[in-house]
């Protein structure tokens, strides 16, 4: 219950300055290209292909900078998510996917996360990247 | 799928309904499984309890419920669905079900069976190969009277349908050598909703129904261990809810079906070392052997338990099976056309998990993915080879020949379709990383206890262990590798569980 207050303590924190975090531990600088295979098992729910819509898991196109929990279309957040304030910031998402069931128990998200630092950093270098492409024509 | 918290939530002080958890002090620690005795009381009884909700679990609980039983259910995680519900909701069904006879779709029990025992591994479970196929239609029938939704739409796209299709050819069917050993038909049943939703839509539907019929559904309830009588019956198991041990009672039997284990590394490493290496761990965060394991502990034989669904997914687009798929030899080694759960397997377990996909101008990828990389671009094939470790005008000889053959509509070696061969040439030409360990490689596993038909847990002697059955992928079924179709699995869980709920609802335990 501490990890959770403390969660929602920095959700404020996020909302209030939307300005670096003065989180625990500090995200390390990712590697995009070795995230996108520490990306992949969340493919089994997320795209993050706009194309793609939503799976089980809400879509991943364009996530940091988003309301948690508010996507159109996606009918199944959590009592948590859809009462959420906070929006998704690449530090905040580094908190949350330590240990995402633990950090909010109702998450329909059946993730038992990225428990190592540098590799949950580099998953999300890696998602900045994916979810920002507009066409899948750019190769 | 459906949310364990709130009404069908649990607590500790609901679980125990005003009892005192007085069994739960006197269990001891560390033990494989807990003899009977020290057991004081049961904190809760049952006719039947089965472990795990997703398709093999639900299908056990409803087929137990429809025998009469009293059925308790219990999932270890705070959803409902197991991996059942992030699938794709395939059902493999044929032999002239109603959707195939909607869609004029011919097919036979026959050929069905043909498919599913000569088109994939040696020595298959032909008993249950046999029983799957027989009642595949009354199969079906039972999933739509469910509720489960199907369209009578048909797709020969390859892949599951990202519209509302129904119907598809969801495996190895149509590609060398599985069309000359059985007529091909599709044969894979997905509920008719756009994108890959069709598992929590099948789940959805069989949780409600499970919950109609009155299945005691539990979420946040782990098993940790089997409890045994003293003449070897299955007494119970003893679980975990809210961090506390408790001891629940079964009258009639117990059904394991918590799922695989992709996600327990060690148990890979152990088991499946092939598995281990595969790019990306595919299922639920409890697929990490419980099951399996408290089964083996009380003197289950586990079988195949090194097989699994490795997956190379290299379509769509389509367009790149015009391409060549070759090993470390710079030689091809199979159909290019062939199910990506055949492609993997064949990476995986036959080439020591590398091979390279080489495409020309017009079978190139066309967008960007993040599935498989480019090492190697240049403007001819000899070129492609100086930065891959090919031995030397291996890469060159394999192109010649396929080419020669290609432009005539032919490929010798592996018959790949004509609708897809055509000779390699223009460039710029692309070697594309499909190894285990650098290319999206999902992968799950298919090893687990040994059943009978009925889902009776067979022990090392070929015994059947009392009052223990199991389902689905805590069992080893249907599914084997190499998986040659979609729907296998889910497919198995659901027929077979049924008959697993069955069985241990009616005490079937006595007669192998």
């Amino acid at each position: 219950m501490n990890r959770l207050l403390s969660i929602m303590a920095l959700a404020g924190c996020v909302l209030l300055s939307a300005g670096p975090l003065n989180a625990q531990q500090t995200m390390p600088i990712g590697d995009a290209a070795k995230g996108r295979l520490i990306f992949a098992p969340c493919r089994t729910c997320h795209y993050a292909e706009a194309a793609m819509g939503h799976n089980n898991g809400p879509n991943l196109h364009r996530i940091f900078g988003k309301v948690a929990g508010k996507q159109a279309g996606f009918e199944y957040y959590s009592d948590t998510f859809k009462a959420a304030q906070f929006v998704w910031t690449p530090e905040f998402m580094f908190v949350w996917l330590e240990n995402p069931m633990a950090t909010f128990p109702d998450s329909s998200m059946m993730s038992r996360g990225v428990s190592d630092p540098q590799q949950r950093a580099d998953l999300i270098a890696f998602l900045k990247q994916a979810s920002v492409r507009e066409s899948p024509v750019d190769d | 799928v459906s949310k364990g918290t709130g009404d069908t939530g649990i607590s500790r002080r609901a679980l125990l309904g005003g009892l005192t958890a007085t069994a739960a002090a006197t269990l001891a620690a560390g033990a494989a499984a807990l003899p009977r005795s020290a057991v004081k009381s049961w904190d809760m009884q049952t006719d039947v309890l089965v472990v795990g909700s997703g398709a093999a679990g639900v299908a056990a609980a409803m087929g137990a419920r429809q025998a009469g039983a009293d059925v308790l259910l219990i999932e270890s995680l705070s959803q409902f669905g197991g991996s059942s519900a992030m699938s794709g909701g395939v059902i493999y069904a044929g032999g002239g079900t109603a959707l195939q006879k909607a869609l004029k779709v011919q097919d036979s029990v026959e050929d069905m069976f043909r498919f599913i025992s000569l088109a994939g591994t040696v020595h298959p479970p032909l008993d249950k190969i046999q029983l799957y196929c027989e009642h595949s239609p009354e199969h079906f029938d039972w999933l739509v009277a469910q509720g489960v939704p199907y369209t009578d739409k048909l797709t020969l796209t390859k892949g599951l349908p990202m519209g509302d299709e129904s119907l598809y050819y969801s495996g190895n069917e149509q590609a060398w050598p599985a069309r000359d050993l059985a007529r091909p038909a599709p044969r894979g049943h997905v509920p008719g909703v756009a994108g890959m939703n069709g598992g929590r839509r099948l789940m959805q539907v069989l949780l409600s129904q499970a919950t109609a019929a009155g299945v005691d559904l539990r979420a946040n309830v782990r098993a940790d261990r089997l409890v045994i009588e003293r003449d070897g019956r299955i007494a119970g198991a003893q679980v975990t809810v809210d961090g506390e041990q408790l001891a629940i009672g079964v009258k009639r039997g117990l059904v394991l079906a918590s799922g695989g284990f992709i996600h327990n590394r060690e148990m890979l490493q152990l088991y499946a070392p092939q598995l281990y290496d595969c790019s990306v761990p595919w299922g639920n965060a409890d697929d990490r052997g419980d099951g399996i394991n408290m089964g083996i502990a009380v003197g289950a034989a586990a079988l195949r338990m090194n097989e699994g669904f490795a997956i190379a997914p290299i379509y769509p687009p389509e367009s790149v099976l015009s391409g060549i798929i070759v090993n470390a030899s710079g030689q091809r080694f199979i159909a290019e056309d062939s199910y990506h759960g055949v492609l993997g397997d064949a990476i995986a377990y036959h080439q020591q998990g590398r091979a390279w996909l080489i495409t020309d101008r017009d079978s190139s990828y066309t967008f960007h993915q993040d599935n498989f990389l480019p090492v190697a671009q240049a403007s001819t094939i000899g070129d492609i080879v100086a930065t891959l470790d090919f031995p030397k005008g291996a890469l060159q000889q394999t192109v010649a020949y396929y080419n020669l053959h290609a432009a005539n509509g032919e490929d010798p070696m592996f018959h790949k379709s004509r609708a897809y061969l055509r000779p390699l040439q223009g460039p710029p030409y692309h070697a594309w990383d499909l190894s285990t360990t650098q290319a999206f490689f999902p992968a799950h596993t298919f090893g687990g206890l040994h059943t009978t038909v009925d889902g009776q847990v067979l022990n090392s002697f070929g015994e059947i262990i009392p009052g223990l059955h199991a389902a689905g992928r805590n069992t080893s079924g249907i599914p084997t590798a190499p998986y040659i179709a979609s729907g296998l699995s889910v497919g198995d869980c659901t027929f077979f569980g049924r008959r697993a709920g069955r069985a241990a609802a009616t005490g079937l335990e006595e007669k192998v």
